[in-house]
């Protein structure tokens, strides 16, 4: 018993954590302002997106996959779905996030054809994609920015679940869109812990043809995770574009490469195989919070991204070690 | 439960891939609660006759019998529901799940379960563990444990699927001797509960410590059928190889003149005071059970993973080998005891293959020769009785005993003064064995000193002058081949004799 | 003229599909518009463009071929670029600063991709991992030294680097050309170019070969870096000034180049010409589109489907094969 607590007290998530409060705890002492609500909800505000892309993430690099379109893929669904609401008049929120959904997951299911029935490696077939969907997006959907947004479906910004009033009478709201992370990342603990699809991911990545030989069909476990991902990239896409009150058709382009490295440094492994829902929230809050609260330190802006790099070189170097350190330890 | 009963019948069974015959009319019969071990070279046909039995392969004719009823087309699924369970040589066990999930996962799978149940996973690990004997934490993952307990979830797997036929390829590759032994006495509680087995293995010591029957194929057609009592060695080899053995043995003229001395070897946890002089015209075997240390010393000869102390002399030389650079500045190759990963660039050619660790050889005015290296190539092909068209196609397009051909050949263009090969004849074919034995015995005559590490002992006493085993990592003293014979070897190796007087 | 058989015996198909389409596209557009795709400006306007990410993905290739991959060379060349560019600015903008400068960049590129090296080849973390926190590293560096604007007021003979001409011949592609000879004949010639296949094949087979893994591996992304270097100082010359987020379409550009060229994403083969086509043929598709006034986002999305085209076309000449 004494050996599972032990376990879980040198667990990767556990490592996460300790940085998390480590640097929570430097940034409140240099700046008491840090402890607060405010800061909270600003935080769950910030990794909001992230998270939801992170989780999705998550779980195709847990079977073995790698998947950099989904930025594209975003794009792609809320810019032609907001061209198609103005084009047609439509204007209910449902309907944005279906549309959104359905051709999210049209492109993954691209994915997963190119990748399980054309056999080209996942990070070049999603690469291919990504630039097909920002290219297409671009070249026939246009590059303007549209902030007159369908009333109702703008108006899902300004509902909040939950708001603060601080002391000197400043309003801080959670807006209600953070159930979607939420409700993904329950979801997505569920489905992976609870039930044989999920169980059915880490045999894949943990050994695709003892996968194969044990009776999964590793081909349909594959699209439903691409599908999948192509349909949450899709959500999160509008779920951005209503946070921000702007439809881009590019502004999360180039997000993939931090959503991987949130993801590595919550303990998945780009091998396949291992991850889990609390280890990447822990990373994508690491990340948030390093982007967020570094100014807090009194370092400048400029010096943010070193510090970012600095942190992700770090936290992949020990997930990396630890992955080997286990696979050399002596055997029971 | 009727011990008697037949569970599996094969009649005539012939598989053919494009034209090629692979099996050739093959019957067998597999009795409840039997222990029936399946023998046979390298192509033989072993691995398609499994296949067909656990519904890989479709036969294309022939019939199967299973309980009596007759079976038309076998696929996996159906083999898996009739109780016919394969373990692979690789487990096919995931690393990265629980003991307790690796165990329940097929059946789940089977029953059609959407859900993961993880209690029931943990009460049907701790079942089945309890029925072979084996003591595992469920909860601990699978690339935590030794091979030897990753295939007992692998058993602990087959039988709570009912399993009625449980197919073992191979299983002892990889076991040390303590292991093996355990791996008998679960076996032995199988039988006994009423499951047929059938074991590939080619070892007769083996076999003869756990089969009730033994089936031996060559060339796709099963050439002897019978109670294990049938058999002594010398049949045995008869039908496995079709020749009659001729004992050539290898028996050097005595010289001084010393190429390699080892004095007080020693790297912690693999070997210890490891000393053998090699005089010129001397072939040295090594051998040991898994874990012994015979391997370690090999590596530790090139550099991979170097001793730790203790003095190597190359012609009365002292030389220090503290990396594979330096084994090689000292002219010692290694054939490696895989091939497949170890030994060979399957995706290159030939002539990348024999070149590989000699391309500096080709720098010649600051530029690679390339065409020199496809003459050498060419050379080496023809000097080492390699049946290949040319040096161009890929290496995989070579059949094992060729390519290990080529593996020899790709050290011995660096000229070595050493060559140490680990399991040099490893599933190679018969014909390609005695071609790589006759090769070795000409570099000896040439002033190469030649090391065999391996576990078939045959090969040892017949090719080598002086046998040395490892036994935990601590040496013997230099055995003369020509005292020794295989049984008495066995038992040396196993160290039976000193555990009864103990 | 035996030499020309055998070096056309040698090209692969891949090679033989990006000539073609690249004649192809000469043909079509010589017929759609002659004066301005063929004409002198349009021919030395295409060479001065796709150098810079020519370079970066030769680099790219490299890391490749060792069984790898290098996401962080954008963020080495900018970061470099922006190393070269302050340290002419403070040495007064001389001819002589402007050699420093250019020396000061190619270290500072061979110095981060030997970082990378390290950590791959020693502390064994894989090589994506490695380089994607690189990428963000070195583009932090750069941004601490910039502070964010772009570093201008370089020297104008520095500009001359990637706009001026020889002979009416960019000298951008003097130096592309310089580039992709070296790396040829570093790949084909030298023991290295040898034992970095080998690595990129079967890491295992070629560490049982006396090949020493972690020297090679930390040779190769120290090449990609000092490649990633010349393509900071293209870049940097391109624009008149440095920046930290120059060219960020680049990492996926040169990736999309290089398997496109035909190297083996798995590592163990790629070849300079497959590359340099592959090159060619994008910037011919994108010249192309922009004298057709097409929009130019379209490149984009052709090129998405170019690459996936000759994966799937790869796909389906396999499976041929091995029924066969």
């Amino acid at each position: 018993m004494n050996n599972k607590i032990k376990n879980v007290l040198t667990s990767n998530e556990m490592i996460v954590a300790y940085i998390i409060i480590g640097l929570s705890i430097l940034i409140g002492c240099v700046n008491s302002a840090f402890f607060g609500v405010s800061t909270l909800v600003s935080l769950s505000r910030s990794m909001l997106v992230m998270l939801i892309f992170a989780v999705c993430e998550m779980v195709v690099i847990i079977s073995g996959g790698i998947d950099v379109s989904f930025p594209a893929v975003a794009c792609i669904s809320l810019y032609a779905t907001i061209r198609f609401m103005l084009a047609s008049g439509i204007d209910s929120p449902l309907f944005a996030f279906a549309m959104a959904a359905v051709i999210g997951i049209s492109f993954g299911a691209f994915n997963a054809f190119l990748i399980c029935k054309m056999k080209i490696p996942p990070l070049i077939a999603t690469l291919g994609v990504s630039s097909v969907a920002n290219g297409g997006t671009l070249a026939f959907l246009g590059t303007k920015e549209i902030s007159n947004i369908p009333e109702h479906v703008d108006k899902l910004s300004q509902i909040f679940i939950f708001t603060y009033t601080n002391a000197g009478g400043i309003k801080y709201s959670l807006t209600v869109l953070f159930l979607i992370p939420v409700i993904v990342c329950i979801g997505a603990y569920i489905i992976l812990k609870y039930t044989m699809l999920g169980r059915g991911i880490y045999a894949i990545g943990g050994d695709k043809n003892a996968a194969r030989i044990a009776g999964f069909n590793v081909t349909k476990i594959q699209f439903i995770i691409y599908m999948t991902v192509g349909c949450f990239a899709g959500i999160g896409g509008m779920t951005y574009m209503i946070l921000m009150r702007q439809a881009s058709p590019q502004v999360l382009m180039g997000s993939e490469m931090m959503v991987i490295a949130a993801v590595v440094m919550g303990g998945a492994r780009i091998t396949g195989g291992h991850g889990s829902v609390f280890g990447t929230i822990l990373g994508v809050g690491l990340i948030t919070l390093v982007q967020n609260n570094l100014i807090m330190l009194g370092v400048p802006t400029h010096f943010q991204t070193l510090v970012v790099g600095l942190i992700i070189v770090i936290g992949i170097s020990i997930t990396s070690l630890r992955a080997k350190k286990i696979a050399n330890s002596a055997k029971v | 439960m009727e011990m008697n009963e037949v569970f599996l019948k094969l009649e005539g069974i012939k598989k053919s891939f494009g034209g090629v015959e692979a099996l050739k009319g093959v019957d067998l019969e597999i009795k409840k609660g039997e222990i029936h071990c399946l023998a046979g070279e390298n192509g033989c046909g072993k691995s398609t006759l499994i296949k067909v039995i656990s519904g890989a392969h479709d036969a294309t004719e022939g019939n199967i019998y299973i309980e009596g009823k007759k079976i038309e087309h076998l696929n996996p699924i159906d083999a898996i529901r009739l109780g016919i369970q394969v373990i692979y040589q690789d487990f096919a066990v995931f690393p990265n799940l629980t003991v307790a999930e690796n165990i329940a996962m097929n059946r789940a799978l089977m029953t059609g379960a959407k859900k993961m149940d993880w209690k029931k996973a943990r009460e049907l690990a701790v079942m089945a563990m309890e029925q072979i004997g084996a003591h595992m934490n469920p909860d601990i993952l699978v690339e935590r444990l030794s091979v030897a307990n990753k295939q007992m979830v692998a058993i602990c797997r087959a039988i709570i699927n009912d399993a009625k036929l449980l197919i073992l390829d191979e299983p002892t590759t990889a076991l040390t001797a303590k292991e093996v032994d355990k791996l008998n006495i679960i076996i032995r509680r199988l039988k006994a509960k009423g499951i047929a087995i059938v074991i590939v293995n080619h070892k007769l010591d083996e076999i003869y410590g756990i089969a009730d029957k033994l089936t031996i194929l060559r060339n796709g057609e099963n050439v002897a059928n019978g109670g294990i009592e049938e058999f002594d060695r010398t049949r045995f080899i008869k039908d496995l190889t079709g020749r009659d053995i001729v004992e050539t043995t290898y028996r050097p003229e005595k010289s001084t003149e010393e190429i390699l001395r080892v004095e007080r070897f020693t790297r912690n946890g693999a070997f210890e005071d490891v000393s053998f002089v090699l005089n010129k015209g001397d072939v040295l075997g090594i051998t040991g059970l898994l874990g012994s240390g015979r391997s370690e010393i090999g590596d530790a000869l090139f550099g991979l993973a170097p001793a730790e102390s203790g003095k190597v002399f190359l012609n009365e030389k002292e030389i220090s080998i503290k990396s594979i650079e330096d084994a090689m500045n000292h002219k010692i190759g290694y054939v490696p005891e895989d091939r497949l990963t170890q030994g060979l660039f399957l995706d290159r050619s030939i002539q990348d293959n024999t070149v590989a660790a000699s391309i500096s050889k080709y720098l010649i005015k600051g530029k690679l020769d390339h065409a020199k290296m496809y003459e050498v190539t060419k050379e080496w092909i023809k000097k080492i009785g390699c049946i290949a068209p040319s040096p161009n196609p890929d290496i995989r397009t070579l059949s094992g005993g060729n390519a290990q051909k080529m593996v020899i050949a790709k050290w011995l263009n660096t000229e070595p003064k050493l060559l140490v090969l680990n399991g040099p004849t490893v599933g190679v074919d018969v014909g390609s064995k005695s071609d790589i034995h006759m090769i070795l015995h000409d570099l000896v005559k040439a002033g190469v000193g030649i090391i065999i590490i391996s576990d078939d002992l045959s090969e040892l006493i017949q090719n080598c002058n002086k046998i040395m085993i490892m036994k935990n990592g601590k040496a013997s003293g230099m055995l003369e081949a020509a005292t020794l014979n295989e049984t008495e070897l066995t038992h040396l190796l196993s160290g039976k004799k000193e555990d009864n007087n103990e | 003229m035996d030499k020309l058989k055998t070096s056309l015996k040698n090209t692969d198909k891949n090679t033989t599909a990006l000539f073609g389409i690249a004649v192809l596209i000469f043909v079509i557009m010589g017929i759609l518009a002659p004066r301005s795709f063929l004409g002198i400006k349009n021919l030395q306007g295409m060479c001065v463009q796709f150098p810079e990410f020519g370079i970066l993905a030769f680099g790219m290739m490299l890391a490749m071929i060792s069984g790898g991959i290098d996401l962080s060379l954008v963020g080495i060349a900018n970061f470099a670029g922006i190393v070269g560019a302050v340290l002419m600015i403070r040495m007064g903008g001389s001819n002589f600063s402007i050699v420093i400068g250019i020396a000061a960049a190619i270290l500072v590129g061979a110095l981060c991709g030997v970082f990378n090296g390290f950590l791959i080849g020693y502390l064994q973390i894989p090589a994506m991992l490695v380089t994607l926190g690189g990428l963000q590293l070195y583009t932090g560096l750069g941004l601490a030294i910039t502070k964010g604007p772009a570093i201008i007021g370089l020297p104008p003979a520095f500009n001359l680097i990637a706009n001026g001409t020889l002979l009416n011949i960019p000298v951008a592609l003097f130096i592309f050309v310089i580039a992709a000879v070296v790396v040829s004949f570093l790949l084909k010639s030298t023991v290295y170019g040898q034992h970095v296949s080998f690595m990129g094949t079967n890491a295992t087979a070629a560490r049982y070969s006396g090949i020493n893994n972690l020297k090679v591996t930390i040779y190769t992304y120290g090449l990609s870096g000092i490649l990633g270097g010349i393509g900071g100082i293209l870049m940097a010359s391109h624009y008149n000034s440095a920046k930290s987020d120059y060219g960020s379409s680049y990492t996926l550009l040169t990736l999309l180049i290089v398997v496109l060229g035909g190297t083996n994403p798995d590592g163990g083969r790629g070849r300079v010409i497959g590359v340099t086509l592959s090159v060619i043929v994008l910037q011919l598709v994108s010249s192309a589109f922009n004298i057709l006034r097409v929009n130019g986002f379209i490149k984009t999305f052709v090129w998405g489907i170019i690459l996936l085209a000759i994966m799937i076309g790869t796909h389906f000449i396999e499976k041929n094969k091995q029924r066969s």
